[in-house]
């Protein structure tokens, strides 16, 4: 049984290809304009790793912000279904989710069948999300990914951004850099600033053991780090945080497939 | 009896004098550098446009957000009581202020006399200030005093969605992208800073006469899009901007004796 999932995020998009619970393939592209066409360009790229023709794929299940768009698609379900189950898939204990994107973050509390109990989102405010993170990169001149890793080199006390919004945020983060205060001592509290707004979240959703990590920021080590220490608990991060929301597309997929076993679906 | 009034806020300085309750000079100045450095030499160019030696001011008050660091004033007082004051000053039937800046927005209510009764404010996020119609006048190319007129040529055929200022800038783009014409961006731009006001002046009660002050009310779009939104009338002082130190000015009369 081969069965597909795409998540078509505001900044991403991944395709995910599964044959019996078993991933076979998946891609992850940025978002163009066109949101059926990006849907399109994911599923093309993952088929190209594998020697799987698109008819094979006997259903595909649509995520995300645009899944409503993607035209093979046979159904779509909700990125916060997607990703609990996503998050089941990858590790089984995990009973709080947090799904961090480029324009929202979302806390998903599960049971053990990976099922919704509770969420919360902020898709409002852009502080806290992945595009506060690409503002500011673009701001202080240097690549997303160094962010993490550079935010953990100021040995010194934690810096405190003062505003929340990153409309003011930027507006203080030059400042600092005018100042003279070292890159890796904004960065730390850069990342810092989002760590608190997404603790925020966390509490008010409450937070159960075992807490998993996906989405882009995910791979921010320093947003990691620092959110671990603030809530108390280690974190379980898979080894492609990107793509959980399409894995758990491609296996409500396999669901429609065994609930129906013959004729469409 | 002379007395002076600078409001100091995130992006300009502005400042009044009064002569017994008369105003003899003001301006508007830019920010630039070190708040106490700025708002002395704003002073001195105020005191001659007034042709006025230092000595001869009774009284001066700061107020706006770098009030305190004003080293020459006396005293200062909370922008919230200048606003309301200086409005009251131009429009006595005023009971609502809508004061929005550079950095924030504040909503105003004031009693017959111009006293102070409640107030609510947004400065935590940039939705619905000046400092988002500035990123959007830099985006579209336009001056800030072009927007208002510019948008008011559109028949308001789209809309945007997003409340914070960093995604509507990526709704904007995406807008330029599907084709929409300038003005009707300015104006979706307009409304949705006018939603953001409304909402924030919703919270407290709006009661007639409403004055707008602050520099964005020099945006007619804005104004008209809040006269759309709230269905009342708005009234705007010739210099919205100044209404802060007009305020200020009254104030530090009053404390020094004279008569307002």
């Amino acid at each position: 049984m081969i069965t597909c999932g795409i998540d078509v995020g505001s900044l991403t998009a991944e395709a995910v290809i599964l044959r019996n619970q078993g991933l076979l393939a998946y891609s992850l592209i940025p978002t163009g304009p066109d949101s059926a066409a990006t849907a399109r360009e994911a599923l093309e790229e993952a088929l190209q790793k594998i020697r799987i023709r698109p008819q094979e794929i006997e259903l595909t299940v649509a995520t995300g912000y645009g899944r409503v768009v993607v035209p093979f698609a046979q159904k779509n379900i909700s990125e916060i279904s997607c990703h609990a189950r996503g998050a089941h898939y990858f590790f089984p204990g995990a009973r709080t989710v947090l799904d961090m994107g480029g324009q929202d973050c979302k806390v998903i509390r599960c049971d053990e069948k990976g099922k919704v109990t509770n969420f919360m989102m902020n898709d409002k405010c852009a502080a806290g999300t992945g595009r506060s993170l690409e503002v500011m990169a673009g701001l202080l001149q240097i690549r997303l990914e160094d962010i993490g890793p550079l935010s953990l080199r100021n040995p010194g006390p934690p810096l405190k951004i003062s505003n929340t919004c990153v409309v003011f945020a930027k507006t203080e983060v030059l400042a600092l850099a005018r100042q003279g205060v070292p890159l890796s001592q904004i960065l730390g509290g850069i990342c810092d600033g989002v760590a608190e707004q997404v603790k925020t979240l966390v509490r008010r959703v409450g937070l159960e053991e075992e807490f998993m990590i996906s989405g882009g920021i995910s791979k921010n080590i320093g947003v990691v780090k620092r959110l671990e220490q603030k809530l108390g608990v280690k974190s379980h991060i898979c080894f492609e945080p990107q793509i959980v929301g399409a894995v758990g597309a491609a296996l409500f997929a396999m669901d429609f497939l065994q609930k129906a076993p013959s004729g469409p679906v | 009896m002379i007395t002076a009034g600078l409001d100091v806020g995130h992006q300009s300085i502005n400042g009044v004098i009064l002569d017994d309750g008369k105003i003899i000079a003001h301006l508007s100045l830019k920010l630039a550098g070190e708040v106490n450095a700025s708002a002395t030499v704003a002073f001195e160019k105020l005191l001659s446009r007034a042709k006025l030696k230092p000595a001869k001011i009774d009284h001066l008050f700061a107020t706006g957000v770098g009030r305190e660091k004003v080293a020459i004033a006396n005293g200062h007082r909370t922008e919230m009581l200048c606003h309301l004051k200086g409005a009251h000053r131009l429009f006595p039937g005023a009971r609502t202020v809508i004061d929005a800046g550079a950095e924030g927005i504040r909503i105003l209510k004031g009693d017959d006399r111009g006293n102070l009764i409640h107030f609510v404010l947004n400065d935590k996020c940039a939705a619905g200030t000046g400092i988002f119609l500035e990123t959007v006048a830099l985006m579209m190319k336009v001056s800030l005093a072009e927007m208002g007129p510019l948008s008011l040529r559109s028949a308001g055929k789209i809309l945007l969605t997003s409340t914070c200022a960093v995604f509507a800038e990526s709704e904007i783009v995406g807008q330029i992208h599907r084709g929409a014409s300038r003005d009707d961006i300015l104006h979706a731009v307009h409304e949705s800073v006018a939603l953001r006001i409304a909402l924030l002046a919703r919270r407290i009660g709006i009661e007639p006469q409403v004055v707008q002050t602050g520099g964005v009310a020099r945006n007619i779009g804005v104004v008209e899009a809040l006269r759309r939104n709230l269905e009342l009338d708005i009234h705007v002082p010739e210099n919205p901007e100044l209404m802060g130190a007009l305020g200020a000015a009254l104030l530090a009369q009053n404390s020094a004796g004279g008569k307002t």
